[in-house]
C-alpha cells in the first residue's frame, strides 16, 4: 500500500488520480465519482445485491465475454479478408500459420456461444427477481435490445468462416426473412445483397459483425449500465436515502 | 511465562473481566437492504466472477477446437440443413407451422412481448408468491423454448426426421 500511496503522491500519480485520501466514506465516494472506470457503477448497492443468489453475476459475465470477444475478434481481423475467394483459406491459415491463431479462434467461438447463454440467463434471472418493475422498466427494454443485438452478432459471425456449416446455417436463417408479408423479398435482398448467399452477403455480414453491431451494442450497453446505476440509487433514495 | 503473574503482560495489567458486549459491540448489524460501498464489496466479487468466466473460456478454447467443415459449396446442400443452435427452436417450429407463423409472427411476438413485459405486468410486488401468474407464464415459455431448442439441435437428422442423439449426432456448434 505504501508504494501505491507514494505513486499517487508523485507528479504522474496526481495527474492520473484526482482522488482525495480515502479516509471517510465521503472521500471514498468522491474517489468513486472521479474515476472514469468506476463511474458506470453506483457508489453504493444494497447489501443483498452482493450475494451470488441475487444475480449469479450473469450481467458482469456477459460484459466480460463481450470484452474477450472484442479482443480476440480484433486479433482475427488482422488475418481475414471477407471475400469468398479468401475467407476459407484465411481461416485455414489462421489455424495453421498464425501465432495462437487456432487458440484465439477457439476462444472467440466459445465466448460467443457462452455470451448468448449468459445474456439469456441474465434476462431470466432479472425476470425471476422482479427487477424489471418500476423504476427499471426501460432498462429491461434496453436489455431486450441487447439480447437481440447479441443474437445478430453471433449470427453474422457464423457466416464468416465460409464453410459448409456457415453457408447453410445462414441460408436457413435468412430464408425466414423472405416470409415477412409485403416487404419480405426486399428485406431478404437487403440482407443478402442478392437472391442467394454470396460475396455481397459475406461483405455485408462482415461489416455488420465487426463494425455496426459491436458499436451499436457498446452504445446501448453504456446506456444500460448508466440506467442500472441511476435506477439502483433511485431505489435506495426511495427507501430512505443512500446515505447511512 | 508460568512463573510470572499471568495478569501482567509486557507492562500491561489486566484489571478484570466484565460480562457484557465487547467494547466495539455497538457496531450496527447490517441488514439486507442496507447500502454498502461498491468499492470494495461489489467490485471484488465482480473481479472474481470475471476471472472465473475468463478461466472457463480459456479452458474451453484449449479443450475444443472450433469446427471448420469443407469450403462453402452452393451446389451441395447438406442434409440436415441446420441453423445455429440459438435458432434451433425457430427451425423446429418451422417444420410444424407455416413459415409466416414460425419464421415471422412467433419471433416478432416474442421480442415485442419481452420488451412490453414491464408495461403488461403492472403488479408492483416483487415477492415470488404474489407473482404466480407472471412466473408461471414465463416459466412455461422458457421450458417450451429450451425443449424446442434441444429437439431442433440434437434430435433432428436427415430430412428433419427424428433421431436419438446417442445413435446419430447432428448437432453443430
Amino acid at each position: 500500500m505504501k508504494v501505491m500511496d507514494r505513486m499517487r503522491q508523485s507528479t504522474i500519480g496526481r495527474s492520473m488520480f484526482r482522488v482525495p485520501d480515502r479516509v471517510t466514506e465521503r472521500d471514498r465516494a468522491a474517489g468513486h465519482w472521479a474515476n472514469f472506470l468506476l463511474h458506470l457503477y453506483p457508489v453504493k448497492v444494497r447489501r443483498k445485491e452482493l450475494t451470488f443468489g441475487y444475480s449469479a453475476f450473469l450481467g458482469v459475465s456477459s460484459l466480460v465475454l463481450f470484452v474477450s470477444l472484442v479482443v480476440s475478434g480484433v486479433y482475427l481481423m488482422f488475418f481475414y479478408v471477407p471475400s469468398p475467394g479468401n475467407a476459407y483459406g484465411d481461416i485455414q491459415n489462421i489455424q495453421t500459420s498464425v501465432a495462437f491463431g487456432q487458440y484465439v479462434r477457439n476462444v472467440h467461438r466459445w465466448a460467443a456461444h457462452l455470451m448468448v447463454i449468459a445474456v439469456a440467463a441474465h434476462m431470466a434471472k432479472v425476470f425471476y427477481r422482479g427487477a424489471y418493475k418500476p423504476p427499471k422498466e426501460f432498462n429491461w427494454v434496453l436489455g431486450v435490445i441487447l439480447l437481440v443485438l447479441t443474437l445478430l452478432l453471433s449470427f453474422t459471425g457464423y457466416l464468416l468462416p465460409w464453410d459448409q456449416l456457415a453457408y447453410w446455417a445462414v441460408t436457413v436463417g435468412t430464408s425466414m426473412a423472405g416470409y415477412v408479408p409485403l416487404i419480405g423479398d426486399s428485406v431478404k435482398q437487403i440482407l443478402l445483397g442478392g437472391p442467394t448467399v454470396g460475396s455481397t452477403t459475406l461483405l455485408r455480414f462482415y461489416v455488420l459483425h465487426v463494425a455496426v453491431l459491436p458499436l451499436l451494442l457498446t452504445g446501448v450497453l453504456a446506456f444500460h449500465l448508466w440506467r442500472w446505476r441511476k435506477d439502483s440509487m433511485l431505489q435506495m433514495d426511495q427507501q430512505g436515502g443512500s446515505d447511512v | 511465562m508460568s512463573d510470572q503473574d499471568p495478569t501482567i503482560v509486557a507492562g500491561q495489567r489486566l484489571l478484570g473481566v466484565v460480562p457484557g458486549k465487547p467494547a466495539v459491540g455497538d457496531r450496527k448489524e447490517l441488514k439486507e437492504e442496507d447500502p454498502v460501498m461498491v468499492w470494495p464489496h461489489l467490485l471484488v466479487r465482480h473481479a472474481v466472477a470475471a476471472l472465473v468466466v475468463l478461466f472457463i473460456v480459456l479452458l474451453l478454447g484449449l479443450a475444443f477446437d472450433a469446427p471448420l467443415r469443407a469450403i462453402a459449396d452452393p451446389t451441395n446442400t447438406p442434409n440436415p440443413e441446420k441453423a445455429p443452435w440459438y435458432f434451433a427452436a425457430l427451425q423446429e417450429l418451422l417444420s410444424h407451422f407455416h413459415p409466416l407463423v414460425a419464421g415471422v409472427l412467433v419471433p416478432t411476438a416474442i421480442i415485442l412481448g419481452l420488451a412490453a413485459l414491464p408495461y403488461i405486468d403492472r403488479n408492483p410486488v416483487i415477492s415470488p408468491r404474489a407473482r404466480r401468474v407472471a412466473r408461471t407464464t414465463f416459466t412455461v415459455f422458457l421450458v417450451v423454448w429450451i425443449a424446442l431448442t434441444l429437439v431442433g439441435f440434437a434430435f433432428r437428422g436427415a430430412n428433419w426426421g427424428w433421431v436419438w442423439p446417442w445413435q446419430e449426432w447432428h448437432g453443430e456448434l
